[in-house]
């Protein structure tokens, strides 16, 4: 898995960010990171860390949710599909990207919650409108099976 | 076919040959490839070109491969050869004993070189994917700094006596201020090519000559400082694209492609004809034993510094390089004309053995390019290694790519890992900022990335449209203001294409009239009157917000287009327009695509009635605002609240009552006359 000098590190990371010094960082350990305070995704990444309805989240469930971004190892490569499949692995981390964008949950990303991304990432001068054309034109191009919705298999495609 | 097997470089080679054999046979003296033609004027155009296209994205993410390949791949290759050669000079007798070790390492590093137009004009043909092709040919243009550094140092130190470590470590600065410096003076006309192509919009026929100029200058500039001008050359085209492209019209920066793609083809052919020319002409002087150890050594060394750089930078990569990419970043390694001039820039009087240095570097040349330029397609179809995949890039993948790297960047940060990400986040901050304010026109300095590759597709998808003839065939899945935005710019196309046919613009003609004749019914019961009224006042305001953002729609598709100054005379246009108000907008020569709205001119009001001239989307009119504009197809202006604060930047709650009192100027004062302006960003009048 993850590695001796990673954990340490990652570690560190967790107790300075901690500042209540309780073991768990809350949502707002995670806000006082300035850079992830003008990100545009800020917000999602942050919910990501913190499992359905908690507000805290332990050094387990940190280390857990950044060791989907590791590198996929070559020897995991080779490891045959009869286990699950390692936290790493590409489609986790596609899954993992997915699940920002959907956040009702239901496997698709539906035109909504497409333009709330866009909105997002694109800020306040742009029209409702011409948001509305983005987001068709992507739901256009990449569904397939024409429910006007981008199922996790088609955005795996892209 | 033999195309399919030989590259082209290689038949270009043997042209040269035949042509310089035809003017030997002929008795007279063929010309020699001089090094000052081909440095200053056969070389930038190709390294111009592969600089503008540079494809950034993936070079930036290699980045740290290709440098380490560039600068410590051809240090170890230099001093591996020459140290060797030195050996193979002093065994191999009185013939070779008096080449001393400078002249030894100097050869090596003319030689060590991977060559940018030779691995250009054989990679382009194989079609090998992106990576590689980028690792390959961006080792070849980088190491310029490093071969500019190492030719001139072991020249100056063939002619001093002795060389004291002193020497050494000014060499090794050296090549610090020569590739920093080269990139510097590069990065600075580049700057100043984007803010010039700010001011170009009323002389949009000599944008392209401004590109072009400033890289040669900056091409030139570094080359006179000694500093690497294929560095500046490049740095200058990669710093200007994004701003120029954004500042250009469509129409220059068609020119500049072909231009670029031109000469740079021009330029190609050349190199290689002369290349065989100056074979047959050159005076040689071979010796088995220094060019087939050259030869030899060549391969070897070029082996050895990619698997040991490799090895290394595999611990630091996230996606490895496997011994099949190993192996075509060794195979590639092509030698080519950058070494051949710079061995003839070489003087006799220092380096009796040119001639000797020039035939083997002939040798080296003509091997890797021939031998290993025709066997890299079968390889690689041998090897199976991934080709390039030719696929147009998506607006999916535009916004998934963006939203990646926003999250990579975010989890980056809770990392507290600075790593690359994150400083490309900084740098594009940075640019938002402060850099795209001075260096892009008007309004398009506040367009984020994504809008502006929405536009280029739309557009793209509109002018291939109407070239396909296909006017008629929209299809239905795009979203209804794609719809409206196709047909209007069917219009300003057609005056650039004015190849369409008659039955098309018969078509255009009935769209628009139909559409005209919409609106005008919708007008006939609206007049002065009714303007005043407060009930209408509500839906005045919406309509206002309407035209607003309809009209930053337009503009904002417009600035693409080049549109000639003057205005249409169709006679549905000319029945419609009678007057204009500048005083509320701007009208402009393209505005005629959209249906014209006038205000019935019999109005009791004034003789000289001003017409509200201007896109008009459908569906607007002072009527009770929603059951009628449900059922238009209008610019997609779904009535909501009048304004919500963020969604647009010019309307804003307060502007209810100064428009409407604009409008009310309007009506009752005739404005002057219009002056239509191509191009120029609309920028609304204050509120």
């Amino acid at each position: 898995s993850v590695s001796h000098s990673q954990i340490t590190r990652l570690y560190s990371r967790f107790t300075s960010l901690d500042k209540g010094e309780n073991g768990t960082l809350s949502r707002e350990d995670f806000q006082r990171i300035p850079e992830l305070a003008i990100n545009p995704l800020g917000d999602r990444i942050i919910n990501a860390f913190f499992p359905e309805g908690e507000d805290q989240v332990n050094f387990r469930g940190f280390m857990r949710t950044l060791a989907h971004f590791r590198p996929i190892e070559d020897n995991e490569k080779s490891k045959d599909q009869d286990g699950p499949e390692p936290l790493n692995s590409r489609s986790n981390k596609l899954h993992f990207a997915f699940r920002l964008y959907d956040l009702d949950k239901d496997d698709k990303i539906s035109r909504d919650e497409l333009l709330q991304v866009l909105r997002m990432m694109v800020g306040v001068n742009i029209s409702d409108e011409q948001l509305g054309s983005i987001a068709d034109r992507t739901i256009q191009e990449a569904d397939q099976d024409g429910d006007s919705a981008i199922s996790f298999a088609e955005f795996v495609k892209v | 076919s033999v195309s399919s097997i030989v590259p082209e470089s290689c038949l270009l080679i043997v042209v040269g040959l035949l042509v310089g054999g035809l003017i030997k046979g002929v008795g007279e003296e063929p010309p020699i490839l001089k090094s000052n033609i081909f440095f200053l004027f056969l070389l930038p155009p190709i390294i111009l070109d592969a600089g503008y296209f540079l494809p950034l994205r993936q070079f930036t993410e290699n980045l740290g491969t290709i440098l380490i390949f560039a600068v410590v791949g051809t240090l170890w290759n230099a001093f591996f050869l020459g140290g060797l050669m030195y050996a193979v000079c002093q065994l191999s007798g009185p013939s070779l004993n008096h080449i001393g070790l400078l002249a030894n390492l100097l050869f090596g590093s003319i030689i060590s070189a991977v060559d940018p137009v030779a691995v250009l004009a054989v990679f382009e043909e194989i079609h090998i994917n992106e990576l590689l092709h980028i690792l390959v040919f961006g080792e070849s243009l980088l190491n310029d700094a490093v071969t500019v550094v190492l030719y001139h140092l072991f020249e100056e130190f063939a002619n001093f006596e002795q060389v004291t470590i002193l020497d050494i470590i000014l060499g090794f600065l050296s090549f610090f201020v020569v590739s920093l410096g080269g990139v510097f003076v590069g990065v600075i006309y580049g700057v100043i090519a984007a803010f010039t192509s700010r001011f170009t919009s009323h002389i949009r026929v000599i944008e392209p000559l401004f590109v072009f100029l400033y890289s040669y200058m900056a091409y030139l500039s570094a080359e006179l400082f000694h500093l690497s001008g294929i560095m500046a050359l490049i740095a200058s085209g990669v710093v200007m694209r994004p701003y120029v492209e954004a500042n250009i019209s469509h129409k220059s920066h068609t020119t500049i492609k072909y231009f670029l793609k031109m000469w740079s083809s021009v330029s190609e052919t050349l190199i290689f004809i002369f290349l065989g020319v100056s074979t047959v002409a050159g005076h040689h002087y071979w010796n088995w034993t220094f060019v087939i150890s050259t030869l030899f050594f060549c391969l070897i060394a070029r082996v050895l510094g990619v698997l040991v750089l490799t090895w290394f930078i595999n611990k630091f990569r996230i996606v490895k390089l496997t011994p099949k990419d190993q192996f075509i970043i060794a195979y590639g390694g092509l030698r080519g004309a950058i070494a051949f001039s710079l061995c003839y820039l070489l003087d006799y009087k220092h380096f009796g053995m040119r001639d000797m240095f020039l035939t083997a570097i002939i040798t080296v040349i003509f091997f890797t390019v021939f031998v290993q330029g025709m066997t890299i397609r079968p390889l690689v179809d041998l090897l199976a290694v991934k080709k390039k995949q030719e696929t147009k890039r998506s607006i999916n993948e535009e916004i998934h790519t963006q939203f990646l790297d926003h999250l990579l960047t975010g989890i980056e940060d809770i990392c507290g890992h600075y790593g690359h990400h994150h400083w490309k986040d900084k740098l594009n901050r940075f640019n938002k900022k402060y850099v795209k304010k001075c260096l892009i026109a008007g309004e398009r300095s506040k367009e984020p990335q994504l809008i502006a590759f929405y536009h280029k597709m739309e557009m793209k998808q509109a002018i291939e449209l109407v070239e396909s003839g296909g006017i008629g065939k929209i299809p239905s899945a795009v979203s209804t203001v794609s719809i409206q935005n196709i047909n209007p710019k069917t219009l300003p196309v057609e005056r650039v294409l004015p190849a369409l046919s008659k039955d098309k613009e018969e078509e255009i003609r009935k769209i628009l009239r139909n559409n005209l004749q919409k609106t005008r019914q919708r007008l006939r019961s609206y007049n002065r009157h009714t303007l005043v009224a407060d009930p209408y006042e509500e839906a005045w305001n919406q309509m206002l917000l309407r035209r607003q953002k309809a009209r930053q729609l337009e503009q904002k598709m417009n600035n693409y287009l080049t549109v000639p100054a003057h205005k249409l005379d169709s006679p549905t246009m000319s029945r419609a327009r009678i007057g204009s108000d500048p005083l509320a907008y701007e009208p402009k020569a393209d505005s005629e695509n959209l249906p014209i709205i006038t205000i019935d001119p019999a109005s009791p009001q004034s003789p000289e009635s001003v017409d509200l001239m201007n896109e008009l989307p459908k569906g607007c009119g002072g009527l009770p605002p929603s059951p009628e504009e449900e059922d238009e197809e209008g610019l997609m202006m779904r009535v909501k609240e009048p304004s919500s604060p963020g969604t647009d930047d010019v309307f804003t709650p307060e502007s209810n009552s100064p428009g409407n009192q604009r409008m009310q100027r309007c009506l009752s004062d005739p404005g002057p006359p219009p002056e239509p302006e191509e191009g120029e960003p609309f920028i609304p009048k204050g509120q």
